[in-house]
């Protein structure tokens, strides 16, 4: 037996070890309540596995480095998938968004999926808005769950309160996130990377608390309820009419259907969602977005050619913040009540994971992360503490083998060429 | 006045264990320049190895004392694994990558410990009936009588033995020496022939192992825990650390003790249900206003 | 206008219990090259970080004097330095954004022109002809910089893809397009062979005298000093021990007691 194959041996077995601490108190022996008590039920057979799947993956990994291929195939298949977006980039995105706007009319399109939908289009509007923030400016923002709750409380609010229809609730709701967002930036942006995380992870979370327990304003824990349900532009989706007034499926002369509102907020949120992205096209290419860019790259040297960083970081901010309230008003009206549940830390995490895991300041990225994170874990819905694992897993994954996400082929906003041929 | 000595009592305690805690974060800071955000849930993960331990000593006629010592050596010791194996797995692949990649990799891998442990162990809180009762009363004959108890005494001393004896290994031993020098130059100190690698590995061992006797401190202090607790207590122990001077390991404790009495007093005299959010307001005035903490080095980026 | 352009008077910084630049006063002139020298650890760079706002100095002014009016550059900091007082610099580790392409990064160098071109991005988004036509102008100006310098044909490719010494011309060139009064260059020959350095030499002069810009140079390439600077001040320790011109400065015997000057 050679040497390495003995050394590769001798690896596996102490990772079998490793494992086997790992997983043999926490996984092998589980604690579960018994009246006031708790008792222990040894449950090997999980152990068992997981620890043979330790080693024998230690053993396949070492393996391949003696035959000194590398565990390159996952990326290649991504390069390959940068490489196509690069050439065809613009066509994926047009024949996406063509797909996405006849989407609702498929014929497997049902209630379900169109949820699913509409869930996965909120996402993807927040991991935009965060792309902002995180993938053009690099700012680690933690507590973006923040501008996602002033955005739908301020809507729920402003929206029972005066009744005012949603198009006038909704920019009201972006300029209380962006207040908040300049708020919460301005004393924060001088920090440094991983101390901005923690600071603005903190203000998530003192929003989030003071959501509930401020009773007066918010009702607490019990959210806020009876937020008026979207119109298409006056005429309400109800069922029952009475004489005189005017429903969405009377005015058109359909049969009434539930569907009609869900297909209303789905190209609600698309409506919105492609709004988002636009505006990040075009202000990539003005001086400001180069300058978030510049930022991330290097701070001191935007400094030294005169970019003023605290005044740019808070545009980010600002602009980032508007996008999650808009959103937020959104979700509140689909929801039609919101409540502080919806606005944990592990809502950051998420929105943090599909801009990183798409390529930070990749649009196409973000998309295709959410669709892969969100949609695919939806299938297995009952796994839900599983899909918090693979998110946790794919983020340190992505972070080792591909810091830069999964599309991160940078395009310049402006090229010599194209200024020539005008 | 007994209340207010009362809340200093309990306020001590509870900064035991955040100092504890907080020392985790701060080698790892020192050493390789990185928040290490998992930390709190390595401390969470010390929290049920005890909890297990002790429901299976439980089971057995072994005195008290003796259970006690067993279940912190095991406590230490399979937590160690655990930060031993977070940092081979997501921090050491990212040593040179630029700044936020580890911070990132770190949340990850926090959602995947929190994660782990519900779905391994129930979402259900998991209390533990209280094996160490009984205290010293003090004021007996006015209106607020103050407790010491026999658990927060234990705590107390088992940190001050816990802290003396890592003063020690960090001041006086090859290990601790190796430690300080990679904190200031890692590549020199790779060229004068010591293992960087199994320094910062044991670094993270040593913080992971104090970190579980604050998560068994915790168990038997709170009698109660469950999968979450480590978030908590991870961005109270951060604030710690940073307040006593990141870097700074004597910095670490008192910034543990501070912030405790800081939680204590605001829960005692002002507002119980606002107190995360107390401790949180604490944790941003400091990293804004206070970033080098009490005891900390300034940091000054060359140019 | 008067002939001195920067007037550093009696300069300190000290770090804690460490004085790394220790009453310091020299000046430099318009139209000039000056050139800083010294043993490494005399305090160059950190006479560059205090010029430059990235320092406060412990003591001591530093004045810029403009065709308008005279500067104090200790009333700016950081980012003002390049904006309103018009000093420019380059870095001892190349500074560029690699990520971003050559073109990327000298528009960046025009950013407050065109931001307020922009109407604060307003009139970006509306797409009005105003920002248009300044951004072009901007390209242009960029494209008249890498002619200069030979990098048209690599606008478009990635900043961090180029070689080393166009990386330095680059970044040279990216602070020239800030339009500055005095240009502060850290090392610029620092890796460059023989032909990338007298390529430099050249570009310095043209700077000097067809920008009319004054330059500010700490330089260890003897060839490069010599072959270009009016001026030269020599540190050691913090402190001024000669200024003079380039061959006072070569034999002077304080200069060479104080190192052994690397001949090129």
């Amino acid at each position: 037996m050679s040497s390495e194959l003995r050394t590769i041996i001798k690896d596996s077995l102490f990772t079998g070890l490793i494992s086997l601490a790992l997983f043999g108190p926490i996984v092998g022996l589980k604690t579960s309540s018994k009246g006031a008590g708790l008792f222990v039920t040894p449950s090997w057979t999980p152990v068992i596995f997981l620890v043979s799947a330790c080693i024998i993956g230690r053993f396949l990994i070492g393996l391949n480095s003696i035959r000194k291929k590398e565990i390159g195939f996952i990326s290649k298949i991504t390069s390959r998938v940068s490489n196509y977006m690069d050439n065809k980039g613009k066509h994926f995105a047009i024949t996406g968004v063509l797909f996405a706007v006849v989407f609702p009319f498929l014929p497997f399109t049902d209630r379900y999926i169109m949820d699913v939908s509409i869930m996965i289009l909120t996402y993807i509007m927040l991991g935009w808005g965060l792309n902002i923030v995180v993938g053009l400016a690099g700012l680690l923002d933690l507590g973006y769950v923040a501008f996602y709750a002033v955005g739908a409380y301020s809507y729920a609010l402003i929206a029972t309160t005066f009744g005012w229809s949603f198009w006038v609730c909704l920019p009201l709701a972006g300029l209380f996130a962006a207040f908040f967002g300049i708020l919460l930036g301005f004393p924060v942006l001088r920090l440094r990377g991983d101390y901005l995380a923690i600071v603005t992870l903190g203000f998530g979370e003192i929003i989030r608390i003071i959501l509930i327990n401020w009773y007066e304003v918010t009702n607490g824990p019990d959210g806020i309820t009876g937020i008026p349900r979207p119109t298409f532009f006056g005429l309400p989706f109800k069922k029952i009419v009475e004489d005189g007034e005017n429903s969405f499926h009377t005015f058109f002369n359909l049969e009434y259907s539930t569907m009609h509102r869900i297909i209303f907020l789905y190209y609600l949120i698309l409506f919105l969602a492609l709004i988002t992205n636009y505006f990040t096209l075009k202000i990539r290419k003005l001086p400001v977005g180069r300058a978030w860019e510049a930022l991330r790259e290097d701070e001191i040297a935007c400094k030294s050619l005169g970019v003023n960083p605290t005044n740019t970081k808070l545009t980010a901010f600002a602009i980032g913040a508007t996008f999650g309230g808009f959103a937020g008003a959104f979700f509140a009206t689909r929801q039609a009540f919101v409540s502080p549940e919806s606005f944990t830390f592990i809502e950051s995490a998420i929105i943090v994971a599909i801009v990183v895991l798409g390529g930070m300041g990749s649009q196409t990225g973000v998309v295709l992360a959410t669709i892969f994170l969100i949609g695919i874990t939806e299938m297995f819905r009952d796994l839900e503490q599983y899909r918090m694992i693979a998110f946790g897993g794919a983020m340190v994954l992505i972070m080792v083998f591909k810091p830069k996400g999964i599309l991160a082929n940078r395009k310049p906003t402006i090229t010599l060429r194209e200024h020539n041929s005008k | 006045m007994e209340y207010f000595i009362q809340q200093l009592i309990n306020g001590i305690t509870l900064g035991s264990i955040y100092g504890l805690i907080a020392i985790g974060y701060t080698m790892v800071y020192g050493i390789i320049g990185m928040i290490n955000f998992a930390h709190g849930d390595i401390f969470m993960i010390g929290a049920f190895i005890a909890l297990i331990a002790f429901i299976l000593f439980g089971l057995t006629g072994v005195a008290l004392p003796i259970i006690l010592f067993l279940v912190l050596l095991i406590a230490m010791l399979f937590t160690a694994c655990y930060g031993w194996t977070v940092e081979k797995l997501a921090y050491k692949p990212l040593r040179g990558s630029f700044r936020l990649a580890p911070l990132i990799s770190a949340l990850g891998m926090s959602i995947v410990l929190q994660n782990y442990v519900q779905v391994a162990q129930g979402a259900r809180v998991k209390p533990l009936q209280p094996l160490i009762s009984g205290g010293i009363e003090f004021f007996q004959n006015s209106e607020f009588v103050v407790t010491l108890s026999y658990l927060q005494i234990f705590i107390v001393i088992l940190t001050i033995v816990l802290m003396t004896m890592f003063t020690f290994l960090i001041t006086k031993t090859d290990l601790g020496r190796a430690q300080r020098a990679c904190e200031q130059d890692r590549t020199m100190t790779a060229l004068l022939g010591i293992n960087v690698d199994r320094t910062i590995s044991i670094t993270f061992i040593l913080g992971s192992s104090l970190a579980s006797v604050a998560g068994m401190m915790f168990v038997l202090y709170y009698g109660v825990i469950d999968f979450y607790i480590g978030f908590l207590a991870g961005v109270k122990a951060f604030t710690a650390a940073v307040l006593g001077g990141i870097g700074s390991l004597p910095g670490a404790m008192l910034g543990g003790l501070l912030i405790g009495l800081i939680e204590t007093m605001w829960s005692g005299y002002v507002s119980i249900e606002y107190k995360d959010v107390a401790a949180f307001s604490v944790l941003i005035i400091t990293l804004i206003f206070f970033p080098t903490g009490f005891l900390g080095k300034p940091d000054i980026e060359k140019v | 206008m008067s002939k001195t352009l920067l007037k550093v008077e009696n300069l300190t910084m000290k770090f804690g219990g460490l004085t790394a630049i220790d009453d310091l006063s020299f000046s430099a002139n318009n139209n000039e090259i000056t050139s800083i020298i010294g043993p490494n650890g005399a305090g160059k760079t950190t006479v560059f970080n205090c010029l430059t706002g990235f320092y406060k100095p412990t003591d001591g002014q530093m004045f810029l004097n403009r065709e308008d009016k005279t500067v104090n550059l200790n009333k700016f900091s950081d980012y003002k330095i390049a904006h309103k007082a018009k000093v420019a610099r380059t870095f001892q580790n190349i500074r560029l954004f690699p990520v971003m392409s050559v073109l990327e990064n000298l528009l960046v160098a025009q950013h407050n022109e065109l931001m307020v071109a922009s109407g604060y991005s307003v009139f970006g988004i509306l797409n009005l002809k105003r920002y248009k036509d300044k951004e072009k102008e901007a390209v242009e100006k960029a494209k008249y910089w890498l002619d200069i310098i030979g990098l048209t044909n690599r606008a478009d490719d990635n900043a961090g893809d180029l070689p080393y010494g166009d990386q330095r011309k680059l970044e040279i060139v990216r602070a020239m397009c800030i339009k500055p009064k005095l240009l502060c260059l850290d090392e610029p020959a620092a890796g460059l062979n023989p032909k990338e350095s007298s390529e430099l030499n050249k570009l310095l002069k043209f700077i000097k005298n067809d920008k009319k810009t004054g330059i500010l140079l700490i330089e260890h390439d003897m060839s490069v000093v010599m072959g270009i600077s009016d001026h030269v001040v020599v540190l050691n320790y913090g402190k001024k021990i000669f200024q003079g011109n380039p061959t006072e400065t070569r034999n002077s015997k304080e200069v060479i007691e104080a190192y052994l000057g690397v001949d090129e």
